[in-house]
């Protein structure tokens, strides 16, 4: 019978394969093993990922080829002088480091406002009282507006032929007649329009990081006679931290990458940020201007993602965290 | 979005608009799988796709009257067009097409191209010569009897025909002629409608109807907002009625790229730059001029394109709206449930001049002009059926099929040439009918934006500055004196 024929001539020979690699897995160390879970998950970031922005970075060692399709002759690192050294200022609507600038401005001032008023936020939800549940759903209301809902919003509220906001401001002398084609102003709103929207985000993720903390920790602390202040300095701030963190991650990363906004609202021209420059570059068949710019947007992001890391891990480690 | 609006002008009613079937990516070459069959079209020899055909939101219908207005004009009845539905947004159809012409697909047979971006893709090598497949008769007629600057925007650099202007879109001044006649003026015994007043004559009738009527809000309101309308169309409008230009003589926009002269810190440039500043801030501002009639339009007009500029025209609040053509079909017809018809009172003329054609140094420049605007037929290369495409192309050539668009009333597009317009049949078309000639002169006059493959970033380039200016962020002779290094910059780069 085949059965005994298999087992006669020894089970080992004739395993199928996918058991073999399974008895073979059963050996390996824990860390290792681990690793091989985690290969298609590289496999995927690699393809998804890694590839297209190594393609990229290759694109962004050729010339500019306006009269014909793709790209020129081989420059090297050409671009990125050019970049940086501002000889591309024409061609970047007002220039690689206004971008810069603007981009970095409007991340940093953003993140500080959603990131303050989202603790506020997240400090009073986090209290017992009659219609918590409805104010929690109501502050997420602009969160869940389409960022070109959102854009047109602002737009109608400061479109100086309809929206009812631009003539109380201008005679309070805050704002110009045409606030959304001034790059001041305009950069201002769209700062405003960020942190209406994205607030709630930070709140619910800080809500998330308060909740975790034990709250015996508060009873103790009262025990041994903490103000509310204290005990807000001592126990929460610290505690809830890297959950604040993470949140100022997420809410960075996205800001660095800021568009749709800025189109609906002002245009690109009004206020040129970053990846403004690395699309309107591309419309103008600027394939390697725009992938090195883009190239080196994805260079400060990386920047920054580092820069919270070493914050994350810190803050970890100062409420005992396993890192 | 000019047609669609066209069409909501025109007052169409029972329009089946929305039941759009489009046929997606219906393979054209007859014989690809029946799922590549357009509906309708089983029974044909071939068929042609053309993305874009005549508007946004054809239904249908529209669709079915097309086919048969092309077969009228002596399209084979063994082909069956295709009009395929394309985006409202022109960029992502520009992006569509660079994609698809980079990949060197087949379909669609004919691409509808905005007439400011043909000439970057002939320039890229993307497109055919349509003398290749075209009759020498055809290609004359093209050459002599189309409006020049459409012509031009389908041209190579050595004079080439790469595809068909099918309909334009024309700079126009639409003008509240009741409220002017109220002031004094009589734009019908003057003939505003072909000859049109001086920017300086324009700017004090303007001035007079404001103090004539309370009501009225605004004089002039015009797209003056950073973007490509203000570079291609308004500012090149305003620059070459005043005798100026971008790059000198006219034959300049779109050749001789890296040794044309760069003439934007000339003085009718400087000079438009300022009336428009006197327009906006009077001319006690700085950088104005005291000829004209200052504070006549709102400082909003920095902040604005074609529609929020038309708005509040059409609401009754401004005497005169630089706009397309398409805005007399919105606002000429008679009174409408929303209010919106002016009726006969709605006065068009072509846009009003500083100095004289003979009073311009550089040749095409002074007198009247008309930013160009509208659509191309483009057949495309890689075509499996350019044969049947030149067929197409030729019946959309066809006198009486362009009367037929331009009457027709949910399309209503303006043929690219006089002839149509001439027609007794043009001037009896209700509403448009009544301002073909202004049209025509329009046409006659109109100017290309200067596209070349440099043009985006230049256009982006002049925005920027020119808005600055009339801004007040820097004076007229600063911005341009910055952009005519920007312009410099970056035509050493075609060189």
């Amino acid at each position: 019978m085949a059965t005994d024929n298999r087992s006669a001539s020894g089970a080992s020979t004739v395993t199928r394969p996918h058991v073999a690699v399974a008895n073979k897995l059963e050996t390996v160390s824990e860390d290792a093993f681990a690793y091989v879970l985690l290969v298609p998950t590289f496999l995927l970031i690699t393809v998804v990922a890694i590839y297209p922005l190594l393609e990229t970075f290759r694109l962004s060692l050729y010339t500019d080829q306006l009269g014909s399709v793709g790209v020129g002759d081989f420059v090297g690192h050409a671009n990125y002088v050019d970049v940086l050294a501002g000889a591309r200022d024409v061609v970047l609507l007002s220039g690689f480091w206004y971008g810069v600038a603007i981009t970095l401005g409007f991340a940093l001032v953003s993140v500080f406002f959603e990131t303050l008023l989202g603790l506020g936020m997240a400090l009073v939800l986090d209290k017992e009282f009659r219609g918590r549940a409805f104010v929690r759903m109501a502050i997420l209301i602009p969160w869940a507006v389409p960022v070109v809902i959102q854009g047109m919003i602002f737009y109608l509220l400061f479109e100086p032929s309809i929206g009812f906001a631009v003539r109380p401001l201008q005679e309070l002398g805050v704002m110009s007649s045409t606030p959304l084609t001034t790059t001041r102003d305009a950069f201002v709103l769209l700062i405003t329009a960020d942190v209406w929207k994205t607030t709630a985000f930070m709140a619910l993720i800080i809500l998330a990081g308060l909740q975790s903390i034990d709250r015996s920790l508060y009873e103790v602390g009262r025990v041994a006679g903490a103000t509310r202040w204290q005990r807000f300095v001592m126990i929460t701030f610290p505690l809830v931290l890297p959950a604040v963190l993470v949140a100022m991650l997420f809410r960075t990363l996205q800001a660095m990458q800021v568009y749709g906004i800025v189109v609906t609202m002002s245009g690109c021209s009004t206020v040129p940020s970053l990846t403004c420059m690395v699309v309107e570059s591309f419309r103008a068949n600027r394939f390697a201007t725009s992938a090195t710019i883009a190239f080196l947007t994805a260079g400060i992001i990386s920047i920054i993602i580092g820069v919270y890391l070493v914050k994350f891990v810190d803050s970890l480690r100062e409420i005992g965290g396993d890192v | 979005m000019s047609r669609r609006r066209f069409v909501r002008g025109v007052g169409a009613t029972g329009a089946a608009a929305g039941s759009i079937a489009a046929a997606g990516c219906a393979a054209a070459p007859w014989g690809g799988s029946d799922d590549d069959v357009p509906e309708g079209a089983e029974d044909y020899d071939t068929v042609i796709s053309w993305h874009g055909g005549f508007a946004d939101d054809e239904s249908d219908d529209v669709k079915d009257d097309v086919r048969e207005a092309l077969w009228d004009a002596g399209l084979s009845k063994e082909i069956y067009v295709d009009i395929q539905q394309s985006s409202d947004s022109t960029d992502d159809v520009l992006d569509q097409y660079t994609t698809w012409l980079s990949a060197g697909r087949s379909d669609p047979d004919i691409l509808n191209m905005d007439s400011g971006w043909t000439i970057p893709f002939i320039e890229r090598g993307q497109l055919g010569r349509i003398d290749e497949y075209m009759s020498e008769d055809r290609i004359a007629e093209i050459e002599e009897d189309y409006f020049p600057a459409s012509v031009d925007s389908v041209r190579d650099e050595d004079g080439n025909l790469h595809g068909l202007p099918v309909f334009v879109d024309l700079g126009l001044m639409h003008y509240r002629k009741d409220l002017v006649e109220a002031a004094g003026y009589d734009p019908d015994g003057e003939g505003w409608a072909t000859e049109p007043p001086t920017w300086q004559e324009f700017s004090e009738a303007v001035g007079a109807a404001m103090e004539e009527d309370d009501g009225i809000e605004n004089g002039f309101t015009f797209q003056a907002d950073n973007y490509e309308g203000l570079s291609c169309c308004n500012f090149n409008e305003w620059i070459t009625t005043w005798g100026g230009a971008y790059f000198g003589d006219h034959e300049n926009l779109h050749a001789n790229v890296g040794d044309r002269p760069i003439t934007v810190e000339d003085e009718p440039v400087l000079d438009a730059i300022r009336m428009i500043r006197t327009f906006i801030h009077g001319s006690d501002a700085d950088d104005t001029l005291d000829d004209f009639e200052g504070g006549i339009s709102t400082e909003a007009v920095l902040g604005w394109n074609e529609d929020p500029s038309l708005g509040p025209y059409g609401d009754g609040r401004v005497i005169a709206n630089r706009n397309w053509s398409y805005a007399a079909a919105m606002h000429a017809q008679d009174d409408d449930e929303d209010g919106a018809g002016f009726g006969e009172d709605h006065g068009v003329m072509p846009i009003p001049y500083a100095v004289t054609e003979d009073e311009a140094e550089y040749e095409g420049t002074g007198g009247t002009a008309a930013a160009l605007g509208g659509w191309n037929a483009v057949p495309n290369p890689n075509s499996e059926n350019l044969d049947a495409v030149a067929e197409v192309l030729e019946a959309l050539m066809d006198p009486e099929f362009q009367l037929f668009v331009f009457e027709h009333p949910l399309i209503g597009n303006i043929p690219p040439r006089s002839e149509a317009l001439e027609d007794d049949d043009a001037e009896d078309i209700p509403v448009m009918g009544r301002y073909v000639d202004s049209i025509r002169v329009a046409g006659e006059t109109a100017t290309a934006r200067p596209v070349t493959s440099l043009w985006p970033d230049q256009s982006s380039a002049t925005a920027s500055r020119v808005h600055s200016a009339l801004q007040g962020d820097e004076t007229p002779e600063d911005a341009m004196s910055d952009l005519a290094d920007d312009l410099e910059q970056l035509e050493q780069e075609a060189d």
